[in-house]
């Protein structure tokens, strides 16, 4: 993590140049007016008067962003984020305030949304694009382009309402990413569709950011925020609590998620085991919440196949979780990457209640899993000499694409274990140190 | 003053382009997978007006008693009830259409006022060649008249009457819902409130002032005189037509106004 840190930091003094920002919002606020039923607020149209209580989503916003530079935009639930989004794409009007764009604005939203279930989608392409400022001649010439990349095929001539889910998202994805924008908004669905377009929808986003596309990235996941933002924009109940280099921001943020989650256990008194289900637990570096249940083994997808810890006592009934009997803890860990591509491996180990210790991968370190006979990957993780103390820990293991940004799958917490380690002294772990 | 609507009406202009698409595709939604397609939407106003005049002058007959422009009752019928079919058709689509599009209005940054606008023109690219069309048949009745020339401003008129009454009901239709059951009803009742099915002659005296409530009357009157008569409209009507303009002006101005930046959340 420290070396993440000193590359996000250079990199955004690096990309600070005295160009005019591409995006400049200045005293940015939303009003929601609440009225008690919509005959107050048609009263307050007609009358001019005031017959509601002020809800303010978001104050006094100000941010300038330059070219090149990727926002991640953080907060609570009702922090203000997703207001913050659609005014910056212009899908919401601000009550107070300014909001300067250069350039094409594109917002990846919600997809899919505007098409039209009985026209073919080639004709509901041409609509669409309309719609975001794509003239028919100029969709005659990105046709194409965008047919190939949705991988609709002759499906393209079918009505849109024969589609599935997936395919409705792929075509709008395409449609939407078909120009390349100056300024790029995101909220939370970075990748749509199965493993395999994911993987596509990421890589056009990262072609947009090194070409100088200005990104607006909202997203519950530090870890994406790390991979991509060089800034960050903590908001707190629709104010700017911290703007600055992602890092510090972010463990700022991070401090105060821990505190609050501390704060919520200790006001309900029976919190449940620190199961794989806990969500309130769930520690600041971890990749995002699980994709919704897995599918079943196609045989193709990209998976993680097996877990194991080497010298795992046996789990005896009423024990708790088993026995480490090792100084060591290896974890072997085999998985099958998403055709020839070489997939990354990641491990973290946390207190079975209680805070993370430490989350690992491979391509943040350069290592690099096996290829065995059979086409699977394997990585085995050593920690020689576990400098834990006694306790119980629980570890989770995750699968990610060569670039590190798609989640292919997660094992959240998925193994318990004790360790027991002869020491005097009280703490949690053994960090490296000399006396002198 | 206004300078409300003068922004809504740049914002119209600066996407032209658009609303140009979103009526043909407005118009191609209407019939999407029907077998006879575009001829749909010409039809049925077609067959209603032809009705009429099979029941009414074929069939029966009647005539109107004097004072009436004409003594053929299928005749005055049709000159009124197609204009008026006209606008409760645009004024109703227009109020629906910022409801309807509220989930693409909360997706993509568009200004709302091409919705209403959208659906008024493509309610008039089927309603305009029809009034066209019976403003040939009808040049019998007076010889070619040089009167038919007010045709064209009285259509242009009644085109942006329509685009202010529909945005000014969407704006209010968004804000409140029932606002649609309430025109709904005053359109279904709004007929008898015209000289449409009864020359002005037959109403009361006392109660003609009602029919001035009703912004269709100035216009069904300067049809009947342009096609029945083959005379300028009175400038009565003129002055009528314009003043409901300026006061929907006034209104959609200070809606606009004071809904703006809340619009697009309430639908």
């Amino acid at each position: 993590m420290t070396d993440n840190a000193h590359k996000t930091l250079s990199s955004t003094a690096v990309t600070v140049p005295p160009a005019p920002p591409v995006l400049k919002v200045q005293g940015l606020g939303k009003e929601y007016r609440l009225y008690a039923s919509p005959r107050q607020r048609l009263k307050a149209l007609l009358t001019g008067r005031t017959y509601h209580r002020s809800h303010w989503a978001l104050q006094g916003v100000s941010f300038e962003l330059h070219r090149g530079q990727c926002l991640g935009v953080i907060g609570d639930n009702g922090a203000g984020k997703s207001s913050l989004l659609k005014m910056m794409a212009g899908t919401m009007q601000p009550s107070v305030g300014s909001i300067a764009r250069v350039g094409r604005v594109t917002a990846i939203l919600e997809l899919g949304a505007g098409f039209h279930p009985d026209f073919s989608g080639r004709d509901n392409l041409y609509f669409g694009g309309s719609l975001i400022g794509i003239s028919s001649a100029e969709m005659a010439r990105l046709e194409a382009s965008i047919i190939e990349f949705s991988e609709l095929g002759d499906a393209i001539d079918r009505p849109v309402k024969t589609y599935s889910s997936g395919m409705s998202v792929r075509l709008a994805f395409a449609l939407v990413t078909a120009v390349e924008p100056e300024v790029l908004i995101i909220d939370e669905a970075l990748a749509v569709g199965d493993q395999h377009f994911q993987k596509k929808c990421i890589e056009r986003i990262m072609a947009f950011r090194k070409s100088g596309c200005t990104i607006l990235f909202c997203s519950h996941s530090p870890y994406h925020i790390r991979h991509l933002c060089d800034v960050a924009l903590w908001l707190d109940g629709g104010q700017v609590k911290e703007f600055g280099a992602t890092e510090p921001v972010l463990g700022a943020y991070e401090m105060h998620t821990r505190l609050r989650n501390r704060q919520d256990a200790l006001e309900s008194d029976d919190v449940p085991d620190a199961g794989p289900q806990q969500e309130g637990a769930e520690p600041a570096a971890a990749p995002p919440a699980p994709a919704p249940a897995p599918p079943p083994d196609d045989g193709l997808s990209a998976r993680i196949l097996s877990v194991t810890l080497a010298d795992l006592g046996e789990v005896a009934d009423g024990q708790g979780p088993a026995l480490l009997n090792s100084r060591d803890l290896v974890a072997t860990i085999t998985v099958r990457g998403l055709g020839d591509e070489r997939p990354n491996v990641g491990f973290m180990i946390e207190q079975s209640k209680g805070v993370g210790i430490t989350s690992l991968a491979t391509h943040e370190e350069g290592a690099e899993p096996v290829r065995l006979p059979n086409g699977h990957w394997q990585s085995v993780l050593t920690f020689p000499n576990l400098p834990l103390h006694s306790g119980e820990y629980v570890v989770s293991a995750f699968l990610f694409d060569t670039s590190g940004l798609v989640v292919y799958e997660q094992w959240y917490q998925f193994l318990h274990f004790r360790f027991v380690t002869p020491t005097l002294m009280p703490g949690l772990v053994r960090l490296p140190h000399h006396w002198s | 003053m206004i300078r409300s609507l003068l922004e809504e009406a740049r914002a119209l202009w600066r996407a032209r382009a658009l609303v140009k698409v979103m009526t043909r595709r407005e118009i191609a939604a209407r019939h999407a997978g029907t077998a006879l397609g575009i001829a749909w939407p010409y039809i049925q106003p077609l067959l209603t007006v032809a009705a009429y005049y099979l029941v009414f002058d074929v069939v029966f007959s009647m005539k109107l008693g004097d004072g009436a422009p004409t003594k053929a009752v299928g005749a005055f019928l049709v000159v009124g009830a197609l204009p008026w079919m006209a606008f409760c058709d645009a004024v109703s689509r227009g109020m629906n259409s910022l409801i309807e599009a509220g989930g693409v209005l909360q997706k993509n940054a568009l200004p709302p006022v091409v919705f209403p606008a959208r659906s008024v023109l493509a309610s008039a690219a089927i309603y305009g060649p029809l009034i066209a069309l019976v403003a040939l048949a009808y040049i019998p009745s007076h010889g070619l008249s040089p009167a038919l020339l007010s045709l064209l401003p009285l259509l242009a008129l009644q085109l942006l009457l329509s685009v202010l009454l529909g945005y000014v009901l969407a704006i209010l239709a968004a804000a409140l819902r029932d606002t649609v059951q309430v025109v709904g009803f005053l359109l279904s009742v709004g007929i008898y409130l015209s000289p449409i099915l009864f020359p002005l002659s037959l109403f009361p005296e006392a109660w003609r002032w009602v029919l001035w409530l009703n912004p269709m009357t100035a216009f069904v009157m300067a049809y009947q005189s342009v096609l029945l008569l083959g005379v300028w409209p009175d400038s009565a009507v003129w002055v009528a037509a314009l003043a409901w303009m300026a006061g929907l002006a006034l209104v959609l101005n200070i809606l606009v106004k004071r809904s703006r930046d809340q619009l697009v959340d309430w639908l």
